[in-house]
């Protein structure tokens, strides 16, 4: 379930911690082991993970529904995560998601048909200056309007 | 001691405990959710906030330590408020439908609400929804109820030692659920029915049934392990409806099993023996009790008594009978004349038994700082003991084990040694060997050819330099081909090192048989001779022999000659017992009977009938007592069962004598069989209880070896033995299976 490769990124991690503390590195191994695993997240990989840092199931679980960065459904290729947050919202940020929807035809949370794009919402990325705002796979976007997103959008290949 | 200030009182209270534990023992009302005495605190609700002299805002009694001097109002105006604002936000997504919540009457959030709470809510946005899924079947969840008080979180956490809730999503989307399809696993499970505030935890079992109000709530006493826990049994119109757990620190403090909790179920199964019944030509009439008890004394009377045959009479009890029980059995038997009493029906052999007092209590096990297991899975054996030993390991202790599989455990072992059999004993002498060494004793004879390996010097290292350490001897040991040996070792070895040793090769109530010495007296016929003798009659005190022995055939062989007269009490049908029995009489069951039990801190504890025994049901005490009157015995004069305890009290407490041989020159070779019943069918009431069965634990059905074992008996994965499928894992020593029998009856009986 987990690959040598993905191992050996995680034991670097551990050794990051005090011994015993493994399970401090929970976090860098949900990513690793999401990177792997066609960028999302399922039971038994989490279970996986539990395993690897001798962790509860559940206490893996928790931090993998706590934070947005972890894929539990299918995903795009590109993530486009879309926040929704006080400073986007203020900014109109709700009306952009409604377009984005639109220009892609179908809603946060789903993919397009093909498999290029998903989006969805995110609580705040902190970048409440350039608000509103999104972010793309591991990119920053900000100021954004409808033009900029369709923009934006056609770009993705 | 320091002195604080509440609402204008002055109390005593210790330095850095928490205010609200001060309040609690004042008797002074603080409202909280997320504080449990016995969980961790988190300070999460907020429910719990009082107004501190010179602190700026409202403070948590559940993790304001206290000082010196500090005032405190629980009452006043900001307090108030504050309890209040925080009753609203908790509100605010909870349902307001209590009367169609099984938890209403008996709702924390309900109670406080009411005390706390506005009578009009200003939320009038819609409330959220939580989907629940299904968490087992003891359980049920409703968790649009939850109010994330994280008990239940802590409560897996903490006691039962596997995280099993959680709270996944984040914010408004935050939800508790278990994480495993499978759902709830626990042995301890339904404990967080009782932590949960709400209706989001409640017993499945008891869904929709009743309101709190309606039952009456009676103390009694669990009987399915050596604890004894304090439980409430709650009924309504003369049933069972519920049970729940009753604090007792010295014993269960604040928790029950699972075992203890649903077993009530049984008691209504369609199964129930309902009226006493007589064999007449092989046919089974359904007779009063009066025509039962004749025909059941002229039967003793012509078969047994009449021609002097009274040595082939056999008194046999299970270990679920209450202490009055043993004694009155014992008592006819012995007025009689007959010194054939047993209640070992388990053992192989009887000249090879475990002798092995317990001298430690619940409370000083948690205390210990290192423990040796010996064959025993106590987590699942005795719950509430390897809690105590579980709260020992939280504070430092090791714990290691000899044992002959590696099974499950809640927590940290220093070092599994999975022994074979046949290698306990050599293992135990070993660690005796070095233990004696150390302190420069001589050593005897049988130790000085036994070799000292790693894993004994190890243990005897361990228990020299321990503080407090207990030697715990298991129910795996009992028919070891060593057995005797090993307990008298254990007892050396504890003498030698100041240990405290624990037997818990016993259940249920067989410390209160070995009390009233419910055994052969002078020179009577144990069990395993009567079974292989020729005997004229038997009287059988709640025996199922299919569950009972080890041996089936041969008992059913034995009671069921021709001119073998057997008078059965029982609380269940059963087919086998039907076939050799000539007399049998429905007696009660749990919570139906007083009776006493008696614990491993040698607590006697006795307890009322909760109910009435169904139908022409009578306890097993009157029942034995009329007997005795019938077969014109003098002494028998007992209005309650309370007169047979005072008498018990006035006879000496049975001393065992037993030999201190080792001996370890057995040269047992082949395989071992270490048959156990799974947890939740070790009684007759538990094979009867519908949602246990369903539990993973309640399943359990393996018969446990290792390749080379399996490869020996010619078995492969796909097969069966004895019965039992196989499970080839190699966490089973050598020369070994260890079977978990699941001996459940048939479930869909319950009425
Ligand atoms: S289910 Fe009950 S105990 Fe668990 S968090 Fe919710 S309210 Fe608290
Ligand atoms: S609210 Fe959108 S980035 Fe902070
Ligand atoms: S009880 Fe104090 S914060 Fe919950």
């Amino acid at each position: 379930m987990i690959s040598i490769d993905a191992k050996k990124q995680i034991d670097a991690w551990i050794l990051k911690y005090p011994k015993d503390r493994q399970s401090s590195a929970v976090m860098q191994a949900l990513k690793i082991v999401q990177a792997e695993n066609k960028n999302r997240l399922s039971a038994d990989t989490i279970q996986a993970v539990a395993d690897y840092l001798d962790m509860p199931g559940i206490a893996v679980q928790e931090v993998a529904t706590f934070y947005e960065n972890y894929n539990h459904k299918k995903v795009g290729k590109h993530v486009i995560r879309f926040c929704h947050n006080i400073s986007c919202m203020l900014n109109g940020a709700d009306d952009l998601i409604l377009h984005l929807e639109n220009k892609l035809g179908v809603k946060t949370g789903e993919v397009t048909p093909d498999g290029l794009i998903s989006a969805k919402k995110v609580e705040c990325l902190g970048a409440c200056v350039g608000a509103p705002m999104f972010q793309i796979n591991d990119e920053y976007f900000e100021n954004l309007t409808a033009d900029k997103i369709d923009q934006i959008v056609d770009n993705l290949k | 001691m320091i002195e604080i200030e509440i609402n204008g009182n002055v109390v005593k209270a210790k330095a850095g405990e928490m205010l609200i534990q001060v309040t609690d023992r004042e008797g002074i009302s603080v409202p909280r959710f997320c504080y449990h005495k016995k969980l961790s605190v988190v300070a999460s609700c907020r429910m719990c906030l009082v107004d501190v002299e010179g602190a700026p805002k409202p403070q948590p009694a559940c993790s304001t330590p206290v000082n010196e001097g500090m005032k405190v109002h629980t009452q006043n105006d900001k307090a108030k408020a504050s309890q209040k604002a925080v009753m609203e936000f908790l509100l605010i997504n909870h349902p307001l439908d209590c009367p169609i919540c099984d938890q209403g009457g008996e709702c924390e959030l309900q109670d406080v609400a009411v005390e706390y709470g506005s009578d009009i809510s200003r939320f009038s946005e819609s409330k959220r929804i939580v989907p629940d899924g299904d968490i087992g079947a003891l359980i049920q969840a409703d968790m649009t109820r939850c109010i994330h008080c994280t008990r239940c979180v802590r409560f897996g956490l903490e006691i039962a030692g596997m995280m099993e809730m959680g709270g996944t999503g984040r914010g408004e989307h935050l939800k508790i659920e278990p994480f495993l399809k499978e759902g709830i696993q626990s042995e301890l499970s339904g404990n967080m029915i009782d932590v949960c505030p709400v209706g989001a935890l409640t017993s499945k079992p008891f869904r929709y049934e009743l309101r709190s109000w309606q039952m009456h709530s009676m103390p009694n006493i669990a009987r399915h392990d050596l604890v004894g826990s304090n439980l409430f049994v709650q009924t309504y119109k003369g049933k069972v409806k519920r049970v729940v757990s009753a604090d007792n620190d010295l014993i269960n403090e604040t928790w029950i099993s699972d075992r203890d909790r649903f077993s009530y179920e049984g008691l209504t199964h369609k199964n129930r023996l309902l009226e006493p019944q007589i064999k007449v030509q092989g046919q089974w009439q359904q007779v009063s009790w009066k025509v039962a008890l004749d025909y059941a004394v002229k039967g003793l009377n012509s078969h047994v008594l009449k021609h002097q045959k009274v040595n082939q009479l056999g008194g046999l009890a299970s270990s679920t009978a209450t202490m009055e029980e043993f004694y009155l059995l014992k008592k006819i038997l012995t007025e009689v004349g007959c010194d054939n009493i047993d209640h070992r029906l388990n053992v192989k052999n009887l000249d090879n038994v475990i002798t092995l007092d317990s001298n430690i209590k619940l409370g000083a096990l948690e205390k210990i700082d290192y423990a040796l297991i010996v064959g025993a899975n106590i987590r699942l054996e005795q719950p509430m003991i390897n809690h105590r030993l579980r709260k020992a390991t939280k504070k430092g202790a090791d714990i290691d084990e000899l044992n002959v599989m590696a099974f499950d455990f809640n927590h940290p072992l220093d070092t599994k040694n999975i022994t074979a059999p046949n290698k306990i004993a050599p293992t135990l002498a070993g660690v005796l060997k070095s233990i004696m060494i150390s302190n420069t004793q001589e050593l005897p004879d049988y130790l000085l050819a036994v070799e000292v390996g790693e894993v004994a010097n190890n243990i005897a290292a361990k228990l020299l330099n321990s503080r407090s350490s207990v030697i715990i001897l298991g129910e795996h040991i009992i028919n070891n081909e060593d057995a005797s040996t090993i307990a008298n070792l254990i007892t050396q070895i504890a003498q030698n090192t100041n240990s405290k040793t624990l037997n818990l090769s016993i259940t249920a109530n067989t410390m209160s048989a070995n009390w009233v010495g419910f055994v052969p007296q002078n020179s009577g016929m144990n069990v395993n001779t009567m079974l292989a003798s020729d005997m004229r009659g038997f009287i059988l005190l709640d025996i199922y022999p299919q569950y009972d022995f080890h041996d089936l055939e041969t008992a059913v062989k034995a009671f069921t000659k021709d001119d073998t007269f057997v008078i059965s009490l029982n609380s269940f049908k059963d087919d086998i017992v039907a076939g050799y029995s000539n007399v049998i009489l429905p007696i009660a069951s749990v919570y139906e009977t007083s009776g006493t039990q008696l614990n491993i801190n040698n607590d006697m504890q006795s307890y009322t009938a909760a109910v009435k025994a169904p139908d022409e049901v009578k306890p097993a005490w009157k029942v034995l007592k009329v007997m005795a009157d019938l077969l014109a015995l003098p002494s028998f004069h007992y209005a309650d069962s309370a007169q047979v305890l005072a008498e018990i009290f006035h006879q000496p407490q049975t001393k065992h004598t037993h030999d201190e041989n080792v001996n370890l020159t057995s040269k047992h070779h082949g395989i071992s069989i270490i048959w156990q019943n799974s947890p939740y069918s070790i009684d007759a009431v538990l094979r009867h209880s519908n949602a246990l069965q369903k539990t993973k634990i309640g399943q359990m059905n393996s018969a446990y070896m290792n390749q080379a074992s399996a490869e020996t008996l010619g078995l492969s994965a796909d097969d069966k033995y004895l019965g039992v499928p196989v499970v080839i894992t190699n966490t089973v020593a050598d020369d070994c299976v260890f079977i978990n029998a699941n001996q459940a009856v048939n479930t869909q009986g319950q009425t």
